[in-house]
């Protein structure tokens, strides 16, 4: 009898390791159809140019001749620059009026407070592209043409963001802020001191939303800049295979360098990028 | 209690930066537009001062317009093969993650990554791996006997051109649907399956009468990302097909991919029609807002029962 127990257990096991090992295969196989196109394109720029197509899957030998020449031969260190500027600046501003709007809106008194930020949270609905023909509009009356500005100051008012920030905000008991406020704390104090502390894992959460979202802001940054000194890497991607259409190797390397930043950040602050993905979906 | 005027100050230059951008650029655009949908560009230079009135004429024509309704229908193929696609892929990757595995952790990374990359780079890495003859793709269905996509690849052909399209966004998001169905799997209760285990019913039984209908949230919303990303589906058709390749319906010649986010472009930009590509753009709002609506209504009617 007991060692039909043991039998019994042994069974259980075992049906437990296969379990386990299908799931393993199958999670390693949708990874790897996942990653695949990053995987070919990394060793595609690691093999020497003009052997894009060559049969072998890995390079032989591995070259860095492609990411070379894409930085010493190409703009890919200005794009690279503008890319970093652009998407730090849009980054930091559009996360501050973020948060000192939803200040304003969870913790002040003013007229028509509700109804503006409904109409602010309607304007989520807007699709994108309906934006590019009016903001460029603007941007060219104004004179913004090819700077930084134009490609900055029109995506600074972030809705979600601030619907993401007023959410997270109410949550702070109001006796911490009063308590602050009859000790003699302004309004400016109360937000530096007790509320951003508070609130920093969802600003930093928006800063690396609006980071991502602006270092790959593709058609927006092609429209309004033109010039060669400010196009940010997407857009210098996007000449260059214009005028390099064969030339596979260096574009993988150039596809490479532009998408390391984000994927070095992402590992590191993946907590952060998956909060706000989760939270800014339970907005029913 | 009413504010004081300093009180009133404070909360204006706290509300200041973040008003004054939205009123500039998200809501003043929107009625630019509409002014801008009922005139005409007269000239190709300095074409924003070169408007001529011509009321509702821009929507008379779009209507009259087989390449944009066209377009409307590539449109809707686009959502018609991102939705399931979408929902399929993210809901899988969800129930396997969904066990306690050792290496979770590092599985969901990698699913997830592919979503915070630049949707034109990945687009340019895929129009490679798409290649016709050499390109990877092309030699593994080779390799297995399938000589279908060597000639034109994948792009090249107008069948398969919008599914091949469809599958780069699809692969790239399925980590945002994951991370969600994820979050909804594990609200889920363990007892309620216990009971059901206790019923007798097996796993599809399981699946089909506790598990979907409790995902169904998060369904609907994955629908809504599916259509939105059809209605603004753009880089990825400039990046890999330029709203080819070519097909024709009758006398007239079609694009593949010729999906309305892509027209606007092209109207806007290329062509500089600006009434027209504004117009165009209120038709998408119209769509787009609809949608959202019914949406609303669903979520709203989940919450009375």
């Amino acid at each position: 009898m007991g060692g039909a127990a043991v039998d019994q257990g042994k069974g259980r096991v075992r049906a437990r390791t296969i379990r386990v090992a299908v799931l393993y295969i199958a999670l390693t196989l949708a990874a790897a159809v996942v990653l695949f196109p990053f995987f070919w394109m990394i060793v595609t720029a690691l093999k020497m140019p003009g052997h894009a197509f060559d049969p072998e899957i890995l390079p032989r030998p591995p070259t860095l001749d492609n990411f070379k020449k894409v930085f010493t031969e190409y703009g890919f260190v200005r794009y690279f620059m503008n890319s970093g500027i652009v998407a730090v600046s849009s980054g930091v501003f559009a996360t501050l009026f973020a948060a000192l709007a939803a200040y304003a809106f969870v913790f002040k008194k003013f007229r028509g407070r509700d109804k503006i930020f409904a109409v602010i949270i309607a304007s989520m609905m807007v699709p994108g592209l309906m934006y590019v023909v009016p903001q460029f509009a603007i941007v060219k009356k104004l004179g913004w043409m090819n700077t930084y500005r134009a490609m900055v100051v029109p995506h600074l008012a972030n809705a979600f963001g601030l619907f993401l920030l007023r959410q997270y905000m109410v949550t702070i008991p109001r006796s911490l802020i009063d308590a602050a406020k009859i000790d003699g704390a302004s309004d400016f104090q109360v937000f530096g001191y007790i509320v951003v502390p508070l609130t920093l894992p969802v600003i930093a959460t928006l800063f690396l939303l609006t980071f991502q979202f602006h270092w790959s802001n593709f058609l927006w940054q092609l429209i309004v800049a033109n010039r060669e000194s400010l196009y940010t890497v997407p857009v210098g991607l996007a000449m260059f295979k214009q005028q390099h259409e064969q030339l596979y190797t260096l574009k993988m390397a150039a596809s490479a360098i532009s998408i390391i930043p984000i994927s070095v950040i992402f590992v590191f602050a993946q907590k952060y990028f998956i909060e706000g993905v989760t939270r800014g979906a339970v907005k029913g | 209690m009413k504010a004081s005027l300093k009180d009133n100050l404070t909360s204006a230059a706290f509300l200041g930066p973040f008003i004054i951008i939205f009123a500039l650029f998200l809501a003043y655009p929107l009625f630019y537009s509409f002014y801008l949908s009922l005139n005409k560009v007269t000239a190709l230079v300095n074409v924003f001062e070169n408007l001529k009135f011509v009321g509702l004429d821009n929507f008379i024509r779009l209507f009259h317009d087989k390449l944009f309704w066209w377009s409307l229908l590539m449109t809707l193929y686009y959502a018609a093969l991102a939705v399931p696609l979408g929902i399929g892929s993210a809901l899988l990757l969800a129930v396997l993650l969904n066990n306690k595995l050792r290496f979770n952790r590092l599985y969901r990374t990698a699913f997830f990554l592919p979503y915070v990359l630049d949707l034109f780079v990945v687009s340019v890495v895929w129009t490679f791996i798409y290649s016709p003859h050499y390109g990877v793709l092309s030699r593994i269905f080779e390799a297995v006997g399938i000589h279908y996509f060597a000639e034109q690849g994948f792009l090249g052909r107008p069948e398969t051109t919008m599914p091949a399209v469809v599958i780069v966004n699809v692969l790239k998001g399925a980590g945002f649907g994951m991370l969600l169905y994820l979050a909804a799997l594990q609200n889920i209760p363990q007892e309620v399956y216990e009971a059901a285990d206790i019923d007798g019913a097996g796993w599809w039984t399981k699946l089909r009468r506790i598990t979907l209908p409790l995902l169904k949230p998060v369904t609907l919303f994955m629908i809504i990302v599916g259509v939105t990303a059809a209605l603004n589906a753009f880089v990825e058709v400039y990046a890999m097909t330029s709203g080819g390749p070519s097909v024709n319906v009758g006398e007239q010649a079609y694009g593949a991919t010729w999906v309305t986010g892509y027209y606007l472009f092209e109207t806007f930009y290329v062509k500089l029609k600006l009434g027209y590509a504004a117009a165009m753009s209120y038709v998408l709002l119209f769509l787009a807002v609809t949608i959202s609506l019914i949406n609303l209504r669903i979520l709203r009617s989940r919450g009375e029962n």
